[in-house]
């Protein structure tokens, strides 16, 4: 039984470690790397401020009542935290010492620091603000993509919306078609178009009178004019065109108040119904019921 | 330090007994009979007038006298004092003495004086209060003629020189013969000196062996407002001088309207104040604050007299290299304006505490003409330390330039460093410089600093001396005084408990106070010498090392202001030439081989002109030689041996090194590691050699003379010494007990490990 006891106990025995003795190689090791710390020359800056920050703390620190000028002074009736003397404003502190090893006048010291506290401070309070723009700026950042991806979203619908009613209508002559005949819903689709070709028709005309004025050039643009002649028809066919774009449509214009998002939904509204297709799935299905398609909104689609 | 104590050590009886026939009115005193007047009888005999004017003074009834009296007796023909016939020039002189502001007064004057013990003047500079109340005095007192003196004191010596030579000018007599003057080192008084113009220094020195200054029977206290520490110490001297002598009267002087303080420290004395002869300053301040105030002043000095009419310039600066410099900047910008037709002429002067006294007398030359004439006006520029804020009068200023600074000298105890530092002035200066504006007519003052900065920025009064002051010497003065409880001493301003605990530690280590707080043999004898107590104790001990000739030839060349010069525009010839005369082991050393030097045949040939060969300054060498002798006789008086080691002895120098180290060892910083910077012993402050020093092989301790405080701390006039030496020569010092744990410990206990097993060997052998 003693054996095996012992046996547990050698199995258990901890095998305590001897504090790690130095050796010889060690220790000259250590003291070489000492000697070497105390004797490196430390940088000019840092000795200075190491100095400074000496000098300093030796001029806070009283001296000890250990001083023997201390105990002699006791001797003559003095008690710690008197004054000397009978005068009863007497000094307890020495005077402090200030150095200085700079030509700077008087007053620039101070004001230097008066103005390096209002800088920080000025510094401080920009940072704090410029933080708060931060955040501003990302969300509206934030907020205009949206905003740009619903429009392209919108122009697509209604481009959709356009295809589906009428699968030629985008062959068709703008100016041709009354722009109140058409759904406010993608109005704008042709609105947007009559705008672009009055815009070319302007700068026809005007590139014309330029050049009535500079035949040499007339010539050259002979080919274009010719060509825009015979897409825009007659100069009383555009003056038409004129006349509808320029026509108050309010139907219109409440419909443009709208936000986008509304907009949006609105002519997704309009395909889901008449068309069974889904704006945001970007396909038409075969049935009412629209199987597969998550919902009627575009959150419905976000997962 | 040649009082002729014999002269004057009469008892008090005889001179009572005098003063007794003097009341009696008898004019007819037996001149013969009075050994003091003897110089008068050769002429008396063959004169024989029973009236003439120099008997007046013996009708005068002593603190009794008008001032109508004492103008008669000023109108001669024959000097009241000497006898002797009075000069044209005294007449011509007394005419201008009698327009001044303070001549008005007299008679209050007199009446204040006699009726009180203890006397507060006002006057400020320019009343004419130095030289003439002295003599007001001496019409009334008639110390002549009671066996007594005047003594009228003076912070500075140039000041007590200067006066002295006017005053005796003004009355007519040689000086050091009726009136003299007593300053460090020099004494130029003699049997007859009535009125004695002296370092406030001076008279506190005298105090220390005539506690009572019985030889005097007014003391007056001039320029009481500088608050020097001797006068502050001679103002709670006589405090309790004057309740043991009612006989004696106080006069303190001051040029500043902050009078009421001395008014209320002495016991509430009346105050009688002589408007000065001022006008109108108007001053300007800066809208910003300067950057280089040094060159601000260069502007604005330029604007003044290119812009300004007709007037003299006075511009402070801090120190005598600053002031050079700006002198030499000045006058070359100045040439350049002139050249331009933009300004007239314009003559700079400096003037500083260290100049040769020729040169100091040149800012009183006249400012030149225009150069043409009706063109714009020449002035000159004094471009000046704060020695010509109160204490020097110069007429034809009308510009004052004030940057604000001065160089002020500044203790701690706490550092145990007592330094000179470039410091802002107080209020009370920064008027007083405005002032000097004023003298002639309504001036101008162009202060350097907004006056936000004037009123934020400067304390109200500059800080008194003894409040900025390492205490030791002051301590063993007052001890030698009598002043038993110096902790409840009476001073005006009493400075911080700290002060005082430092200073008597340092003179206990030094031995001059025993644990008790007592003067000992050694201390006693020191407080013989007028020197700092470590030089004095250096000097004391110096036979037991056998070179008390030349650490005695040491202590003069530490007491004079510096002996080389280096020359802006040469300063590398200057650095070969010191190079001569360098010794490897220190600073110390290599003046005393100047010293010999400057000693030798071939230099005393023609020591001026060796001197200026040899880039050293022959007026400090000279002062220094001065010195020597004056603590040699000291050294003779007190029968301390003066001996030399022979020079081939190799042990020559190393007993002088031996002999620094029992005067400084509280002075002594050990090298850092194999670094450049050293560490002060016990202090342990960080510090540089100065780049000044010839200590050739970096020595691992070294003493010092001097802690020279900047951002950087320096420490000038360095010495190599050996670390056995301290454990020897200072072993209370060194007690190895007291130091705290670091490389300075270390390093002292290797080397009392190492004397001890030499001493063990030693002892073995035998």
């Amino acid at each position: 039984m003693a054996d095996s006891e012992s046996e547990e106990d050698y199995m258990n025995m901890i095998i305590e470690e001897k504090p790690k003795q130095e050796t010889s190689i060690q220790r000259a090791a250590r003291l070489r790397k000492e000697r070497e710390e105390r004797g490196r020359p430390k940088p000019k800056a840092e000795l200075q401020a190491e100095q400074e920050a000496a000098t300093r703390e030796r001029l806070e620190t009283a001296l000890p009542s250990t001083n023997k000028g201390f105990k002699m002074m006791e001797k003559m009736g003095f008690k710690q935290g008197s004054t000397l003397g009978k005068s009863k404003d007497a000094r307890k502190e020495p005077i402090g010492i200030q150095t200085k090893d700079d030509r700077s006048g008087i007053g620039l010291e101070s004001e230097k620091k008066r103005k390096f506290r209002e800088q920080a401070e000025e510094v401080l309070s920009r940072a704090k603000r410029s933080k708060e723009d931060e955040g501003d700026w990302r969300e509206m950042q934030r907020q205009k993509q949206k905003e740009g991806r619903r429009m392209k979203d919108l122009a697509n619908a209604q481009r959709t919306a356009e295809r589906l009613e009428d699968v030629d209508f985008e062959s068709k002559d703008p100016t041709k078609v009354p722009l109140k005949s058409i759904n406010v819903l993608w109005r704008g689709l042709n609105r947007q178009r009559l705008e672009k070709l009055r815009e070319k028709r302007e700068k026809i005309q005007l590139t014309n009178s330029l050049t009535s004025r500079l035949p040499t050039l007339a010539a050259e643009n002979d080919d274009e004019d010719n060509d825009y002649k015979i897409a825009f028809g007659s100069a009383a066919e555009s003056s038409f065109v004129d006349d509808d774009l320029d026509d108050g449509d309010e139907e219109f214009e409440e419909f443009e108040a709208l936000p986008v998002e509304d907009r949006l939904q609105k002519v997704a509204d309009f395909l889901r119904e008449k068309h069974r297709y889904c704006v945001w799935c970007g396909d038409q299905y075969p049935d009412v019921a629209m199987e597969g398609c998550p919902g009627s909104t575009e959150s419905a689609h976000d997962d | 330090m040649t009082i002729k104590r014999d002269t004057y050590e009469d008892d008090d009886s005889s001179s009572s007994n005098k003063r007794v026939k003097v009341e009696n009115g008898s004019n007819g005193v037996k001149k013969e009979e009075n050994p003091y007047l003897a110089h008068w009888n050769d002429e008396s005999g063959s004169k024989n007038e029973p009236s003439n004017s120099a008997d007046l003074l013996y009708s005068f009834k002593r603190h009794g006298t008008t001032a109508k009296q004492a103008h008669d007796a000023e109108d001669g023909p024959l000097n009241p004092f000497t006898g002797k016939s009075l000069s044209s020039n005294y007449m011509s002189i007394l005419k201008k003495r009698r327009d001044l502001p303070v001549h008005q007064q007299r008679d209050d004057f007199l009446s204040l004086y006699q009726s009180s013990q203890i006397l507060v003047f006002v006057g400020e500079t320019g009343s004419g209060k130095t030289t003439q109340i002295p003599q007001f005095v001496l019409f009334d007192d008639l110390p002549h003629l009671n066996n007594k003196m005047v003594a009228c004191t003076q912070p500075r010596r140039v000041a007590a020189m200067s006066v002295a030579q006017r005053v005796a000018e003004e009355m007519d007599v040689n000086l050091g013969e009726e009136v003299g003057y007593s300053i460090r080192f020099e004494d130029k008084t003699g049997p007859n000196t009535m009125l004695k113009y002296m370092t406030d220094g001076m008279l506190l020195r005298e105090a220390m062996h005539d506690n009572n200054l019985s030889r005097y029977s007014t003391i007056i206290l001039d320029e009481a407002h500088e608050r020097t520490l001797a006068t502050d110490i001679l103002m709670g001297l006589l405090k309790e001088v004057v309740l043991r002598r009612k006989d004696l009267k106080l006069i303190i002087m001051s040029a500043t309207l902050d009078a009421t303080k001395f008014q209320r420290y002495f016991h509430d004395a009346p105050l009688l104040a002589v408007p000065g002869r001022t006008h109108a300053v108007e001053i300007f301040y800066t809208p910003e604050p300067e950057r280089d105030y040094v060159e601000a002043s260069l502007r604005t000095v330029l604007q003044i007299h290119a812009t300004e009419k007709e007037g003299d310039i006075l511009l402070f600066l801090t120190g005598e290299e600053e002031i050079e410099d700006t002198c030499r900047k000045l006058t070359m910008e100045a040439q350049e304006l002139l050249r331009d037709g933009a300004a007239g002429p314009l003559q700079v002067y400096p003037l500083y505490g260290t100049l040769p006294p020729a040169q100091q007398q040149k800012i009183f030359n006249p400012a030149p003409p225009p150069a043409t004439p009706g063109g714009p006006p020449g002035r000159k520029c004094i471009i000046s330390t704060n020695i010509a804020e109160t204490s020097l009068t110069i007429d034809g200023i009308v510009y004052v330039v004030d940057p604000g600074f001065s160089k002020q000298k500044v203790y701690n105890p706490r550092i145990r460093v007592e330094s000179l530092l470039v410091s802002p002035i107080s209020k009370a200066s920064a008027q007083q410089r405005a002032g000097r504006a004023g003298r002639t007519r309504p001036g101008k003052c162009f202060r350097l600093y907004t006056e936000a900065a004037f009123k934020k920025e400067l304390i109200e009064q500059t800080y008194p001396e003894v409040l900025r002051s390492n205490l030791a010497s002051t301590v063993l003065e007052l001890k030698k005084l009598g002043v038993e409880d110096l902790v409840h001493f009476d001073l005006m301003d009493p400075p911080a408990p700290e002060t005082l605990m430092r200073a008597l530690e340092e003179l206990n280590y030094l031995a001059c106070l025993d644990d008790e707080g007592d003067l000992t043999t050694l201390g006693r004898l020191a407080s013989e010498f007028p020197l700092d107590p470590a030089l004095a104790v250096m000097l004391i001990t110096s036979p037991e090392f056998y070179c008390s000739n030349e650490i005695l030839s040491l202590t003069a060349l530490l007491s004079v202001p510096q002996i080389f010069v280096r020359p802006a525009n040469n300063r590398k010839a200057a650095d070969e030439m010191k190079e001569l005369f360098a010794h490897p082991d220190g600073d110390h050393l290599t003046m005393l081989n100047v010293y010999h030097a400057f000693k030798g045949a071939e230099a005393q040939a023609n020591p001026k002109q060796w001197c200026h060969d040899h880039f050293l300054s022959f007026r400090a060498l000279q002062q220094a030689d001065n010195v020597r002798l004056q603590l040699k006789r000291i050294m003779e008086r007190e029968e301390l041996e003066l001996m030399s080691t022979p020079f081939e002895n190799k042990k020559y120098y190393e007993n002088i090194r031996r002999a620094l180290v029992a005067g400084f060892f509280m002075q002594v910083a050990k090298r850092d590691g194999t670094g450049k910077t050293y560490t002060t012993v016990k202090d342990e402050q960080s510090v540089l050699l100065h780049p000044s020093t010839v200590l050739a092989q970096d020595s691992e301790w070294v003493v010092y003379n001097e802690f020279v405080l900047t951002t950087k701390n320096y420490i000038r006039t360095v010495t190599g010494v050996k670390a056995e030496w301290l454990l020897d020569i200072a072993p209370v010092y060194y007690d190895l007990d007291e130091f705290k744990k670091g490389d300075v410990k270390t390093a002292l206990q290797r080397t009392a490990m190492k004397i001890k097993r030499t001493n063990e060997m030693k002892a073995g052998r035998r």
